[in-house]
């Protein structure tokens, strides 16, 4: 618990700044533009996400984090009116190739959102529906599958008496690690996470910061967060958005102990936002 | 001022008790008016069934059970001998059958509404089911009689006859002369009636799935079929059944367009080509000139409808409860 209380200033310490080493490219942004009908939303967006790399994107409400994170599994397609110009490369796929096979998109780049997002059937349905989208599998391998998945969300020793319960009679933090397992279940290779954890308590909170720096191990992860000391807790990378532009992305330890801009200096010590 | 503020407060209070009690019997005269209404629906279902009851008493004493289960109906025969099998048969028939298309059909109509109509479609296509809505029911009928009836007997039945003839339980069927009033002309007119009950309020329940929800299952890569049938349906599959419901409900007790196309046969055909009748329609065309136990046991058929559409209800409260069960809770 005591990690909840880190301020920002301890969580950077004293200690030597080293950069981190280069990791290979995941996702890679060049010229990135969105509009939101004539609203012109994300400005020239230029960054890469590491492979195995926790990247957070900070900044006020309304900077086109989210928006950003949407672009990465094309889900702003959903709606008319929206679109992307510029380059969007996840390893050598376009992203925003307009031919580009969306199922296949969203089951490599899985996402997790604001609030939990448990399917209307039991446990066991929730992780499983996913996996059987893209995979014939026999039910034991399936109940393998639906074990490790929600080992992987932290949550088989909490359900696994239960898997036959309906989704929906989790606590919210609970829903939201089974929502974490479903996405993980598909086996993707990037996680977006679009604050996930607003909606939850402290306890579940924290419990959901682990899991995501264990998954750190195996996917590729962005995440979104309106919450300082969590970009701080959980990130290698910080990118700080401000009025649809990324004004700075560095290391996580350089952008809260010495940031280059003066708008994210601002930001992060509280005088905005 | 000092003066008048001291009259107002010397006001004040008394007058605040006597408001307060004006209020109160509001109150009373209130939850009273309320009540009354809410009861006057128990009495008036309550004095339906005592004097549906009564009237038929008389048929129910002459014929017993064997009356659910004669399919002879001869009112003018001495004595006067009346089975209700015809009617009975002739009302599931047609509703299942108007059920089978305008449920499939409706909830389409609904899911592209609501999830694959481009912008400017969407309020054309949408005042078009509500405007089908409105149109009177004997409309529909003199539709039926002047349009639907030659197109199914003169193109539809021989087209289906020609492909079915001589399988063995379709070809019995589809068989039989051409006739302008059949149960499937009956049919498909209910059917194109109740359909917008099911899609008005499908595409209402289908609106309140959280956005969110449907992103996430877009997010693990569903397709909008996907979506639809393991996220919308699941999740708004009580209102949906209650549409159905209520449109099961309608085309159980239409009578004006069905009596107009149906033709008035007490006799049980195979075939959904040939004339019947269901039991709104031969209570409507015979109840006038109906006397004596002839008019008991038209009583008493409806009576049984009002029994029939009870079940169904009761059938569908049942199920949803299985439903939700099944899902977990």
């Amino acid at each position: 618990m005591t990690d909840l209380s880190v301020s920002v200033s301890s969580a950077s310490g004293p200690a030597p700044q080293v950069p981190l080493p280069e990791a290979a490219p995941k996702v890679t942004a060049r010229g990135l533009n969105f509009y939101y009908g004539e609203h012109h939303a994300l400005k020239n967006i230029n960054l890469t996400l590491g492979t195995n790399r926790v990247t957070a994107f900070i900044g006020p409400s309304g900077c086109g984090k989210s928006t950003l994170l949407r672009i990465f599994n094309r889900m702003y397609d959903l709606y008319p009116g929206q679109r992307a110009t510029g380059q969007l490369l996840l390893d050598q796929t376009n992203i925003l190739d307009p031919k580009l096979d969306l199922n296949l998109l969203r089951a490599r780049v899985g996402m997790v959102f604001q609030k939990p997002t448990p399917f209307p059937m039991t446990i066991y349905e929730n992780i499983a529906f996913g996996i059987r989208l893209y995979e014939k599998i026999s039910k034991s391998e399936m109940d393998g599958r639906v074990e490790k998945a929600l080992r992987g969300g932290a949550l088989w020793n909490e359900v696994k008496d239960k898997l036959n319960a309906s989704g929906l009679s989790l606590s919210g933090g609970q829903q939201q690690r089974l929502c974490i397992a479903r996405t993980v279940a598909v086996r993707p290779e990037v996680i977006l996470f679009d604050e996930p954890c607003s909606a939850l308590d402290p306890i579940s909170t924290a419990k959901i910061e682990e899991l995501i720096q264990e998954l750190a191990e195996d996917y590729t992860i962005a995440i979104v967060t309106h919450n300082m000391q969590q970009a701080a807790r959980v990130s290698d990378k910080t990118a700080f958005m401000y009025l649809g532009e990324l004004i700075e992305f560095d290391d996580t330890n350089k952008i809260f102990t010495s940031p280059s801009d003066r708008r994210t200096q601002d930001y992060i010590t509280g005088r905005f936002g | 001022m000092a003066v008048e503020s001291d009259v107002m407060e010397a006001a004040g209070p008394y007058d605040r008790a006597r408001a307060l009690s004006a209020f109160k019997l509001g109150d009373i005269t209130f939850y009273w008016i309320t009540r009354a209404c809410a009861i006057s629906v128990l009495l008036i279902l309550g004095g339906i069934i005592i004097s549906l009851i009564v009237g038929a008493w008389p048929a129910m004493r002459e014929y017993g059970a064997a009356f659910l289960w004669t399919q002879r109906w001869a009112p003018s025969a001495d004595p006067p001998v009346l089975g209700a099998l015809g009617p009975i048969y002739g009302t599931l028939i047609t509703s299942v059958i108007a059920m089978m298309i305008a449920i499939p059909v409706g909830l389409g109509i609904a899911v592209f509404l609501t999830e694959i109509c481009p912008l400017w479609l969407r309020r054309p296509i949408g005042l078009a089911v509500e405007l089908l809505a409105g149109i009177p029911s004997i409309i529909y009928g003199m539709w039926g009689f002047f349009v639907l009836g030659p197109f199914l007997a003169n193109t539809f039945q021989p087209f289906m006859i020609s492909i079915f003839d001589g399988v063995p339980v379709l070809g019995a069927i589809f068989a039989g002369p051409p006739s302008y009033l059949s149960l499937f002309n009956a049919s498909l007119i209910l059917a194109i009636m109740v359909l917008p009950f099911i899609t008005s309020i499908s595409v209402d329940v289908f609106k309140t799935v959280p956005p969110v929800l449907k992103e996430a299952a877009y997010g693990v890569g569903c397709t909008t079929w996907e979506v639809v049938r393991n996220v919308v349906i699941p999740y708004t599959r009580v209102g949906v059944i209650g549409g159905i419901m209520l449109a099961l409900g309608r085309a159980l007790g239409e009578t004006m367009a069905v009596t107009f196309i149906i033709g008035n046969s007490f006799k049980i055909q195979s075939s959904i080509f040939a004339p019947g009748t269901t039991i709104s329609a031969a209570i409507a065309s015979e109840f006038a000139e109906s006397d004596g136990l002839h008019q008991s046991g038209l009583i008493l058929l409806g009576l049984l409808l009002f029994v029939l559409t009870f079940f169904v209800l009761a059938a569908a409260r049942l199920m949803l409860m299985r439903l939700e069960k099944k899902a977990g809770n």
